[in-house]
């Protein structure tokens, strides 16, 4: 027994060197220093900061949010009026970021599947103009494009000689003026209706994947899903009345009257984002095409399955896993640079916030702080969403 | 007899017939690749028709109607009636959109500035220069602060005066190197040792050889910059594309190391360390760049003592190297990832330390695999260089901006824009293609089937 006593180190006697090498010893060291480091710096930072807002006499904290902004803005997609807060100013602008990257989104994404699946063309001329585009956009900074575009819709006509079509859309050198719709009374009714039919397409499908799974018979929950979303509204819409009417734009004087407008930057900032980030979603769209190898094709058909079939279900799913991430990512691309706003004067967050809002105020960290937090809060909820997603169609791999 | 018989039945195929003519040549080819089917020709017929739309006119506003010589822009638009391009704009500017406001009898030292850099970087497209890898870091390492002391000028300081007196040193080490590996056939080190007969000295004393030529050399150096006398030329008056590519160069040089750094420490085993690096990343790459000027512009004079009052070109810079070193270490990342984790085990197992397992193998792989991603990164962080325009910088794009705002050159804004176009167009373009070169040179071998 003793003997064996002897043979075992005692922990108290470890040489310096060795605690020096010891692995968990140099993890704990490193890491307060750089906790420390951190710490250090932050509090100098902060020392600073109060130190030159004393200096200058600055004032800090929220209170500011609740004071009136004073200034107009441009265009907005929520009402505002010169007299409201700031805080009201915040929303306005996250509105306004908000409206122009939905729309962006939506076109990039179809566009780019277009010319994604263009690139792949077997057609030598449809291949190469694909490409072309693809060149030309992607090695040109966006604010060029957005410049670039702002500058030619400048020489759109005035509104007295605008483009028109059918009467009810116009573009002129102010921006483009569209009917907006007036809903009447019972309107709420088709809402309700298309909420109702998607709850009940969605049940349809969960019972006949189900049923399929169990007995093998097939029912076509795709077409009803349709027809209920679509249809159910349509019936309620006619059973109504049709309480929907049209407020369409017209020539009074030097301008457009009634409608609904957008202005001329935001048309420009809306073509330069899609023209730009069409080419990183088609680049995503063919990467993901060319990613399923042709033996899953071939396997799919010596199974018998038929085109439309093996398409469907072998060739989509799987060029979808490698799609979709590129693709959000892309999204939230959009997002960010529709601040880049700023360039022509369309009142995005950045624009009414950051910089006409921080030069009134003063407020320079709180309005940072909080543009910041917009656009993390954006950009981790999509991540978030993407990361689960991944989780889903990963291959399990060891 | 036997033998006989059985070559005589033996299958010998009859030579094959010639494809159908209309499959091959350039019938083939045409059949093949535009007149496949009905749609197809459809197709085809349109896409010619656009791009004649296209060149068409391309070829009428740039050329044709475009005008070469003219003093004001009111002249161009009297000559051809805004139907053409104004190219006697770009001439008229072209000193101001390189440049900016540095003057210009000051401006060789920008030029022999980035003569010097092409220079350095010369030996990696040299095959049989040895030891690229330093070439490439000291001029990474060092470059800038020569730069810094050619571009400002003045009294530089002490700092900067050692600096830039070590790249110079560096320099003319890095083509003696070149020259003594073309005509000689060795590298510097060995011929220095050689000459001063330490050869069958101990393996240990060939560096003091080394330190003993580089310390000569830098007090060479370091008298030839003391003598030198330049004039100070602020930074708030740089410009032009030099301003870019000043910004957008020292972002990418900051880029990799940077980037490579956070990385590890967002997959580090230690807790502090691991968040530390995460939020940092996360909080950058969420957010556009445009806020994190604005924040560097707005924010940071308040984070600084008070006495202290920076360059605003400083302050930019510093926000571009912290967005890029944000991506860069996604990308790191992506590559650390794709590194198979037999990799890792095996450098363990062969009783690597962590940084050397890092450096030997696993860097190299990743760094390879990420090629494309890497280049990526730079072209985009050199098109989001623009946005320092948005704070007032004098970047290409605002002297562009400029140039129409001047009297006698009001509304000229359309051609500088695609002037500035074409030159990124050139630039991102020139990238995007060497990297592909890199990728089928050096980027296979590992992962690829």
């Amino acid at each position: 027994m003793s003997a064996v006593d002897k043979a075992v180190p005692r922990r108290d006697a470890r040489s310096i060197s060795e605690i020096v090498n010891d692995e968990r010893f140099r993890s704990i060291f490193y890491q307060i220093i750089v906790a420390v480091a951190v710490i250090w710096t932050a509090q100098y930072l902060i020392t600073n900061t109060a130190e030159n807002l004393q200096a200058r006499g600055m004032s800090t904290g929220f209170e500011f949010l609740s004071s009136t902004a004073g200034f107009s803005i441009a265009w907005s997609i929520i009402d505002y009026e010169a007299g409201d807060t700031y805080f009201h100013v915040y929303l306005v602008g996250i509105a306004n970021t908000l409206i122009v990257s939905f729309f962006a989104i939506i076109a990039t994404t179809l566009l780019g599947f277009v010319v994604g699946v263009m690139r792949l063309s077997s057609n030598f001329v449809v291949a190469q103009i694909a490409s072309a585009y693809v060149e030309v956009m992607r090695n040109v900074p966006l604010l060029l494009h957005i410049l670039f575009w702002f500058t030619l819709s400048s020489a759109l006509p005035s509104p007295k000689q605008s483009l028109g079509w059918l009467d009810s859309f116009f573009l002129n050198n102010r921006g483009l003026y569209v009917p907006a719709p007036v809903p009447g009374d019972g309107f709420d009714i088709v809402i309700i209706m298309v909420l109702i039919g998607i709850a009940v397409a969605y049940g349809v499908t969960v019972w006949a994947t189900k049923r399929q799974m169990a007995t093998g018979q097939r029912f076509p929950a795709f077409w009803t899903g349709v027809g209920l979303v679509v249809g159910l509204p349509l019936l309620a819409f006619f059973a109504l009345g049709a309480p929907l009417t049209f407020d369409y734009p017209a020539l009074k004087g030097f301008n457009f009257q009634g409608g609904a407008d957008v202005p001329r930057a935001f048309c420009a900032l809306l073509f330069a984002l899609v023209l730009y980030h069409t080419v990183f979603m088609a680049e995503a769209v063919r990467a993901g095409i060319l990613s399923v190898s042709h033996g899953q094709t071939e396997a799919s058909y010596s199974l018998g399955l038929k085109p439309s079939w093996t398409l469907r279900l072998v060739v989509i799913p799987q060029a979808m896993r490698a799609v979709v991430p590129p693709m959000i990512s892309n999204w939230m691309n959009v997002v960010k640079n529709s601040s880049l706003a700023i360039a022509i004067g369309y009142p995005d967050l950045v624009a009414v916030f950051m910089q006409t809002s921080l030069n009134q105020s003063g407020h320079a960290i709180e309005i940072v702080a909080m543009v910041m937090l917009f656009y993390m809060t954006v950009s981790l909820t999509i991540s978030a969403a993407l990361n689960y997603y991944n989780k889903l169609v990963q291959i399990k791999e060891r | 007899m036997t033998d006989a018989t059985q070559s005589d039945t033996a299958f010998r195929p009859k030579p094959s017939l010639p494809p159908p003519a209309n499959t091959v040549g350039v019938v083939g080819w045409l059949r093949k690749n535009l007149f496949g089917g009905p749609i197809d020709t459809i197709l085809t017929l349109l896409g010619v028709y656009l791009l004649y739309l296209i060149v068409q006119f391309a070829v009428e506003y740039g050329i044709i109607n475009a005008v070469w010589t003219a003093d004001t822009y009111r002249e161009c638009l009297d000559i051809n009636l805004g139907e053409g391009a104004c190219w006697a704009g770009i001439g008229a500017w072209f000193n101001s959109m390189m440049y900016g406001r540095y003057p210009d009898e000051e401006q060789w030292r920008v030029n022999l500035g980035g003569i010097i850099l092409l220079l350095w970087l010369i030996p990696f497209w040299l095959p049989k220069v040895t030891g690229k890898i330093q070439v490439g870091m000291s001029a990474v390492l060092t470059f800038p602060f020569l730069a810094a002391s050619m571009f400002i000028g003045g009294d530089t300081g002490i700092f900067l005066h050692v600096m830039a007196s070590i790249a110079l040193t560096l320099f003319v080490a890095v083509w003696l190197h070149v020259a003594a590996c073309y005509v000689l056939g060795r590298s510097l080190p060995e011929l220095l040792i050689s000459i001063t007969g330490f050869t069958d000295k101990d393996d240990r004393l060939h560096k003091y050889v080394l330190l003993g030529a580089f310390a000569v050399g830098f007090v060479i150096a370091l008298i030839y910059h003391m003598s030198w006398d330049l004039v100070e030329v602020q930074t708030t008056i740089w410009g032009g594309l030099f301003l870019t590519l000043v910004i957008s160069g020292i972002g990418i040089a900051s880029a990799l190391p940077n980037g490579i750094l956070l990385a590890l420490g967002r997959r580090s085993k230690m807790p502090v360390i691991r968040v530390f690096c995460t939020s940092f990343i996360e909080l950058f790459r969420s957010v556009p760049l445009i806020t994190i000027l604005f924040m560097a512009v707005t924010m940071m004079p308040l984070f600084l003592p008070v006495e202290f009052n920076p360059p605003k070109l400083a302050m930019v810079i510093v926000a571009v190297c912290i967005f890029a070193a944000a991506y860069m270490a996604e990308t790191v990342r992506g590559g650390l990832q794709a590194v198979n984790k037999g990799q890792y085990e095996a450098a363990q197992s062969m009783g690597l330390s962590f940084w050397k397992m890092m450096a030997l193998i696993v860097m190299p792989q990743a760094l390879k695999l990420m090629i494309p991603n890497i280049v990526g990164s730079f072209m985009g962080l050199m098109k989001d260089t623009t946005l320092v325009s948005i704070i007032g910088l004098y970047d290409i794009l605002l002297m562009g901006k400029a140039a129409g705002q001047n009297p006698s050159w009001l509304g000229f804004h359309t051609e500088p824009l695609l002037f500035t176009a074409s030159i990124f167009f050139v630039l991102c373009f020139a990238m995007s293609k060497y990297s592909q070169h890199l990728e089928r040179t050096i980027g296979g071998g590992y992962g690829r089937r």
